[in-house]
């Protein structure tokens, strides 16, 4: 059985930041704060966020802040709340909160909460329960939560959920296991997981897993590493871990990883990329895999970030 | 000599970007895009029958015909870095007017032709497209808001998933669908533009969504006729769960409006009674012609749920006649039998050798054991006809031991249900 190539994948992760100027790495840049998000959680949870110049990532974050509070994806790219999450959870990592206005990011999610309890992305109106996770785990993380309607939102996803147990993006959307950790994730933030069937669910949760061991996101579809993540937290959530195979899974991102470059692919040879290292150590970070920092299901941060947020140490 | 050939190469990328601008723009019939390797040039012109002029691959950048524009990927670097910078000095521009000046038609048309030029390159640059909305919206022409659907159907050509291009077309429907008199025109041509698209994109979570999305804009005709279409469409496409799903979405919106809706009531109780029964029908000929496909059951798991739940469970409900009451309990009985024929047939693993029969009969004994658990009407009638959790139990572990602490869990270690 492999290891974790831990080495390389530190490695891997400090090379994407230099790199700039191919195509890859500049039709991903609307995207850049996402990106820096998953390149610095994977390296706290490797141990190694010691090798980033912290003053340099926090001047960056806050050039992507608009007036409006919101954060672009990079510097003169417009706000967005996915960007805005990841602009709160990077300033966690290195325990940079202070550097927020916090009102300011608040009045911005809180203003894209409508009537029904859902939220939008900006100012466009898109709505999505994506967006309901972003905005709950936000304010929690920014103390705010008493800002919005919490019990609006809450009913919001409740809408959202489907026969089969699952959620989707809005009411009557297929079940798809990404938007299920949002649901499931924005119910454990607001303490409502009691409207979630906990059987029900894991056991459409525990389908996902595949012969190889891998998880998949639906039914049908083939297993991809990022899923260890957005399946497992979820089963974490609603305690039913247990009802998978984690030898397997843990084997089967495994082999997903390049061991000669570092870095983890979707699938076993596959070309590697950032958003699937970060899934797959944060896959493994789940599954308690050695050497490795624990992460927080719900927060999708360091559980040592988190204890420092709510618990000041 | 480092800065003459920067800026060489600059005005050699902003050329680059004029020459595509002026393609795009001399041609509006352009309903695809595609990009491509410098060696697949020489066999477009072969095929299209252009024996002049053959460029050599070196200097092959553009390939249009028939509405169908292909650009050499060697090019796509240049050409996106000078669309973005192009785009984000436009914008800014344009942004710098502000609200109070009547804004320069100029600057409009440029943030206009330099994101359309950028989101041909790089499908979910968000800012791209919320400066559209921004221009679009100031000008509240209804000729506007239909020209955005078509750059997104451009854009989906290329890039079929994005998210921001299916995510424009409903910021224009829920625009234009109050003001103008063809919003089940638009619908129509919506639900017909992710079929096309879902043929090519295999399980397309953002297109079906779309679709799905579209459901709550339709009229009662409009679903049935869906209902009718889709259902080709599923047959030809057994392991699309997406396909299914969005049945069920329209078979859950005829229910609904079942339930909303008190006159002529019995009459459409009827009808939903036989689209109910057809699908059951449909789905379980499916089901016996392809073996061990996963969605065709997962969608019989939703169809026997809303069965039973609708129609053969209001057993205790007081009001009913006891005549009801017996028709009712005959109709659960029958249904109950035939699942259970069902299971027998598919559960006879008839090689070892084939995955697929394993899976069939896997997912068929998970399948039961899934309606059990959901409806206790169900497993008390199961219990009548001698058929125990432990039976079942013995089944699952027999043919996928991979899921025993799943089983353990729902069955207990002594097999109760």
């Amino acid at each position: 059985m492999g290891e974790l190539a831990a080495k390389k994948h530190v490695q891997y992760i400090l090379s994407v930041e230099k790199r700039k100027d191919d195509l890859v790495s500049v039709v991903m840049e609307h995207l850049r704060m996402n990106g820096a998000y998953w390149g610095l959680t994977t390296l706290d949870l490797l141990g190694k966020l010691d090798n980033v110049d912290v003053d340099k990532v926090v001047s960056w974050v806050m050039e992507c802040q608009h007036e409006s509070g919101g954060f672009g994806g990079n510097i003169g790219h417009d706000p967005h709340i996915l960007y805005t999450l990841s602009a709160v959870q990077i300033l966690a990592l290195f325990d940079k909160l202070n550097v927020l206005d916090v009102d300011k990011v608040t009045n911005y999610i809180a203003g894209l909460q409508n009537e029904d309890g859902s939220f939008s992305g900006d100012m466009w109106g898109e709505v999505d329960t994506r967006f309901s996770y972003i905005s709950l785990c936000c304010l929690s993380i920014l103390r705010r939560l008493n800002k919005i309607n919490a019990e609006k939102a809450v009913n919001y996803i409740v809408s959202c959920k489907n026969l089969d147990g699952g959620f989707g993006s809005t009411p009557g959307g297929e079940s798809h296991a990404g938007q299920i950790f949002c649901c499931v994730g924005a119910l454990a933030l607001t303490g409502s997981l009691h409207h979630i069937d906990k059987d029900l669910l894991g056991w459409w949760l525990c389908e996902r897993q595949v012969k190889s061991g891998g998880l998949n996101g639906r039914p049908e579809k083939l297993p991809d590493v990022c899923y260890s993540w957005w399946v497992l937290s979820s089963l974490i959530m609603i305690d039913r871990v247990h009802w998978i195979n984690k030898e397997k899974l843990v084997q089967y991102i495994l082999d997903c990883q390049d061991t000669e470059n570092g870095g983890i692919s979707d699938r076993p040879d596959d070309a590697v990329d950032v958003y699937h290292t970060y899934f797959g150590v944060a896959g493994l970070s789940l599954l308690e895999y050695p050497g490795l920092k624990a992460i927080d299901p719900a927060y999708a941060l360091p559980v040592d970030v988190v204890n420092r947020i709510f618990f000041g140490k | 000599m480092k800065e003459e050939k920067e800026s060489n190469s600059e005005s050699k990328s902003a050329d680059l970007l004029h020459q595509f601008e002026q393609i795009l723009e001399s041609n509006p019939l352009i309903d695809e895009v595609g990009f491509i390797h410098p060696s697949q040039f020489a066999k477009l012109y072969e095929e299209a029958g252009d024996d002049i002029a053959i460029p050599s691959s070196a200097d092959a950048t553009f390939w249009s015909r028939d509405h169908k524009l292909g650009v050499s990927t060697q090019v796509l670097l240049p050409l996106y870095t000078a669309a973005k910078h192009a785009f984000m000095a436009a914008i800014g521009e344009y942004k710098r007017f502000g609200d109070d000046v009547v804004s320069d038609d100029r600057v409009e048309s440029e943030v206009m032709m330099h994101s359309r030029a950028l989101l041909l390159l790089s499908s979910d640059f968000g800012t791209a497209w919320n400066s559209r909305k921004l221009v679009v919206s100031k000008k509240q022409h209804l000729s506007k808001f239909m020209d955005e659907l078509l750059l997104s159907e451009l854009v989906l050509s290329y890039s079929p998933k994005s998210d921001h291009a299916w995510s424009h077309r409903r910021w224009v429907i829920k625009l234009v669908g109050g003001k103008c008199s063809t919003l089940q025109e638009i619908v129509r041509k919506e639900s017909e533009l992710v079929e096309k698209i879902a043929e090519r994109s295999k399980m397309n979570y953002r297109a079906w969504n779309h679709r799905c999305w579209l459901v709550s804009y339709m009229t009662r005709e409009q679903v049935l006729h869906e209902l009718k279409k889709s259902r080709n469409w599923a047959e030809l496409h057994v392991a699309d769960n997406c396909c299914f799903h969005y049945r069920s979405r329209l078979m859950l919106r005829i229910l609904k409006d079942l339930s909303c809706k008190q006159e002529n009531a019995s009459s459409d109780y009827v009808e939903i009674h036989k689209v109910w029964k057809e699908e059951l029908d449909w789905n379980e000929m499916l089901i016996k012609r392809y073996i061990g496909r996963e969605a065709l059951w997962l969608h019989r798991r939703f169809l026997s749920l809303c069965w039973m739940e609708q129609f053969a469970t209001d057993l205790c409900n007081a009001s009913c006649h006891s005549e009801q009451k017996t028709s009712i309990s005959t109709v659960f009985g029958s249904f109950v039998d035939n699942e259970l024929r069902l299971l027998d047939s598919c559960s006879t693993v008839l090689s070892n050798d084939f995955d697929d029969f394993q899976a069939q009969a896997t997912l068929s004994a998970t399948y039961i054991l899934w309606l059990t658990k959901q409806i206790p009407e169900f497993q008390s009638e199961l219990q009548e006809k001698k058929l125990t959790a432990g039976n079942l139990k013995s089944m699952l572990s027999k043919m996928c031991p991979e899921r025993s602490c799943l089983w353990d869990s729902l069955m207990g270690l002594d097999g109760n249900v």
